[in-house]
């Protein structure tokens, strides 16, 4: 009996890895792997051309917190990130409740916003760029014509180039961009809420802010929680939309710690790596945090 | 524990598995085949409008090379063209990965030379081609007295400005110093022109415009004896004039955000009266639709420049897989035939060698621009700290014309002197 378990034993043992096999490979090597080589990087001296020239401490990491520019381009990022997301889940909250009433034209509302969704973030970004130009912008046509702006071509009709009216213009695209996935995750979820609980709190005589406080909010909790936490990572790391439309410029006054991270890869590799790392561990901890202060864990009483 | 240890081991297996399988790929499209077939790989940056432009990279490329096969059986040439934005980061990571092509076409060589990477040009370039070559472009490509950067093409700046926009605003000629600069800027936009001088002191080439207006007042990056002078009174009162001018709403609106790209389509489009450019804008303002421009030296603080910038861009050969006989042929050919010129007829480019120059002397448009190369100064990019320096510019100089000019220029110099 024994001589027979023990292989049969192993074969037991080894039978789910057939199943996680492939996901743990494809975790292993477009996760795990690109991690430890950034990390690695990170500690290497790299030239701009690329020629790995030996270890060099924690070097780049001196260098980076040394870079006058590092503490803003950090504190933009959370800015950034708490300004899109907050505004991005209001404005889906809002959708989502209108969404799931019974109108006429519904589906073609409902189509209509997976429009910005569908498009590429980069092409968005690249439109609302081109309808800023101080010269030909669309919108700043409209402006002039309602009379809000005098000429075209000046510093009025600019706004990306000025770091206090091209922050809002980033997070309004931003914004944008978001506002489809974020709405529908919440529309599933409301979906999903039974109709037996709305009925009791009818009977109950709950008013309507009573009843969204606290039937539809409490149970849309676990579809809030991804919504956000998903939007606070994508936002976090979002690169296209301030690279076409900015630059992180004036200076690096539009600048978050991905276009940081970008920038520094044209001069100085490891240190590139040693920001990718930070950003890296910035991700971690606010998503740590959103999950200690969402307690997603904890059952709805 | 056992489970653990067999999902750490298969995680290591297939990490291996897709290490190897990346690794065994990058011999493959170089390799000498059977039938003594070699192939080299060039990479080259791409001067025309994007991949699906008539003037596009590619298409050059396949061109040249379809003849250079034809007439070298036995050596085959795979092209890869990158936009000029992405080549450095592209090259860096194929450099990272120990996948280098034989030969390269980009801006800088420098970076390659001290670790080895590189033959000497003696090596690949035949003595007729070698000599060929204008012994002003050959030093540059210089480090430590041994010739490894090629001359590829080269560009020089100068003003260019719209002559209806003058006429419109009673301009007789160009300007030729700074005041002059202010007095033709004042009455254009008088006459409505929204820009009258095109600033682009945006990321894309913002070291090439600061230059020109540091020159125009004898300052520079460096000064004669190599010691970086970025922040010098001389450099900081050129930036103090622009500011007068920024704040007066003569120029583009914050410069620091635009591109010299975007500056240029606005001259095209008649927004704007004067800007500085090379012979390879004069296709862009064409196709924009503006043929009516005149080109002058550019204005200095006191007269006109006597230098102006010039650009060089260089083809290197890569040591690593030992194919200089083969890149020796390609050379001979692209500078012996007709591909140097074409390149400088489809780009508006300036050639690099004697035999060149003299074939485009008759061009009436390119003539500004071949008198002004021979007196060129060139940006130090032979200084290891030239490509941080470089970075730190394109993206904060721009703050000097509406913050403290002596303050910005001196956060770039505290980079560049930073060890």
């Amino acid at each position: 009996m024994q001589q027979t378990s023990a292989p049969a034993r192993a074969v037991r043992a080894l039978a789910p890895l057939a199943w996680i096999g492939p996901a743990v490979v494809l975790i292993g090597v477009v996760v795990v792997w690109p991690v430890v080589v950034m990390i690695q990087s990170s500690f290497l001296k790299i030239s701009r051309f690329g020629v790995v020239q030996g270890a060099n401490g924690t070097d780049n990491y001196t260098k980076l917190l040394a870079e006058p520019d590092f503490g803003g381009v950090m504190a933009r990022s959370l800015v950034w990130v708490v300004a899109v997301v907050a505004i991005t889940v209001a404005i889906s909250l809002g959708l989502a409740q209108l969404f799931d009433q019974r109108f006429p034209g519904r589906r073609v509302a409902r189509w209509a916003l997976i429009a910005p969704w569908a498009a590429s973030v980069l092409m968005t970004a690249i439109i609302f760029k081109w309808m800023l130009d101080p010269e030909v912008g669309l919108i700043n046509m409209i402006l002039r014509d309602l009379g809000l702006l005098d000429a075209l071509g000046g510093a009025d009709a600019d706004p990306l180039g000025n770091a206090a009216t091209a922050m809002p213009w980033l997070i309004f695209v931003a914004v944008f961009v978001s506002v489809p996935f974020t709405t529908y995750a919440l529309l599933a979820g409301l979906s999903a809420i039974p109709a037996d609980v709305y009925e009791a709190a009818r009977i109950d005589g709950a008013s309507r802010l009573r009843t969204y406080w606290s039937i539809t909010l409490p149970l849309l909790r676990p579809a809030l929680v991804v919504a956000t936490l998903i939007n606070v990572m994508n936002v976090f790391n979002s690169f296209p939309i301030i690279w076409a439309m900015t630059h992180g410029q004036p200076g690096y006054s539009t600048a978050t710690s991905t276009i940081f991270m970008y920038i520094l890869k044209g001069s100085d590799i490891g240190e590139s790596a040693a920001m990718s790392v930070v950003n890296f561990g910035m991700v971690i901890v606010l998503t740590v945090i959103f999950l200690k202060v969402s307690k997603w864990k904890t059952e709805v009483s | 524990m056992n489970k653990r240890l067999v999902g750490a081991v298969t995680l290591g297996l297939s990490a291996a598995l897709v290490l190897t399988a990346c690794g065994s790929q990058s011999p493959s499209g170089g390799d000498t085949a059977e039938g003594g077939e070699v192939t080299l790989k060039l990479v080259a940056a791409d001067y025309g409008d994007g991949p699906t432009a008539d003037n596009s990279g590619d298409k050059f490329w396949k061109g040249v090379i379809g003849e250079f096969e034809a007439a070298n059986p036995g050596i085959k040439v795979d092209v890869q063209v990158i936009n000029w934005n992405d080549i450095d980061k592209q090259v860096a990571t194929m450099v990272q990965n120990g996948q280098v092509p034989d030969i390269l076409q980009t801006g800088d060589y420098s970076g390659f030379v001290k670790d080895g990477l590189l033959y000497k040009s003696d090596e690949v370039l035949s003595p007729a081609t070698a000599s060929d070559m204008l012994e002003k472009f050959a030093d540059f490509g210089k480090v430590d007295g041994t010739g490894y950067g090629i001359p590829f093409v080269s560009s020089a700046r100068a003003l260019f400005y719209n002559k209806d926009l003058f006429d419109k605003a009673g301009i007789a000629e160009a300007p030729k110093t700074w005041d002059e600069v202010k007095a033709a800027a004042e009455k254009l936009k008088a006459a409505g022109v929204s820009q009258p001088f095109g600033l682009p002191l945006g990321n894309e080439e913002a070291q090439a415009e600061s230059f020109l207006w540091f020159m125009g007042n004898g300052g520079g990056y460096k000064d004669a004896s190599g010691n970086w002078t970025i922040d010098s009174p001389a450099n900081v009162e050129a930036f103090t004039y622009l500011k007068g001018l920024v704040s007066a709403g003569l120029t583009t609106p914050n410069p620091g955000t635009k591109n010299r790209k975007d500056v240029w389509a606005d001259f095209a489009a008649g927004k704007v009266g004067m800007v500085n450019g090379g012979p390879m804008s004069i296709p862009i303002f064409e196709k924009g639709g503006l043929s009516n421009f005149g080109v002058a030296p550019i204005p200095g603080k006191t007269g006109p420049l006597d230098t102006t910038l010039g650009v060089e861009d260089w083809i290197m050969a890569f040591n690593k897989n030992g194919r200089k006989e083969e890149i020796k042929k390609f050379f001979d050919f692209f500078y012996g035939g007709t591909a140097a010129q074409k390149i400088s007829d489809t780009y508006k480019l300036l050639p690099v060698t004697k035999s060149g120059i003299e074939k485009l002397s008759s061009d009436e448009k390119l003539k500004p621009f071949l008198d002004a190369l021979p007196n060129a100064t060139f940006y130090p990019f032979q200084d290891p700290k030239w490509s941080e320096v470089n970075t730190q510019i394109k993206q904060t100089i721009g703050g000097a014309v509406d913050g403290d000019p002596k303050e910005v220029l001196g956060a770039i110099q505290k980079v560049a002197t930073a060890n």
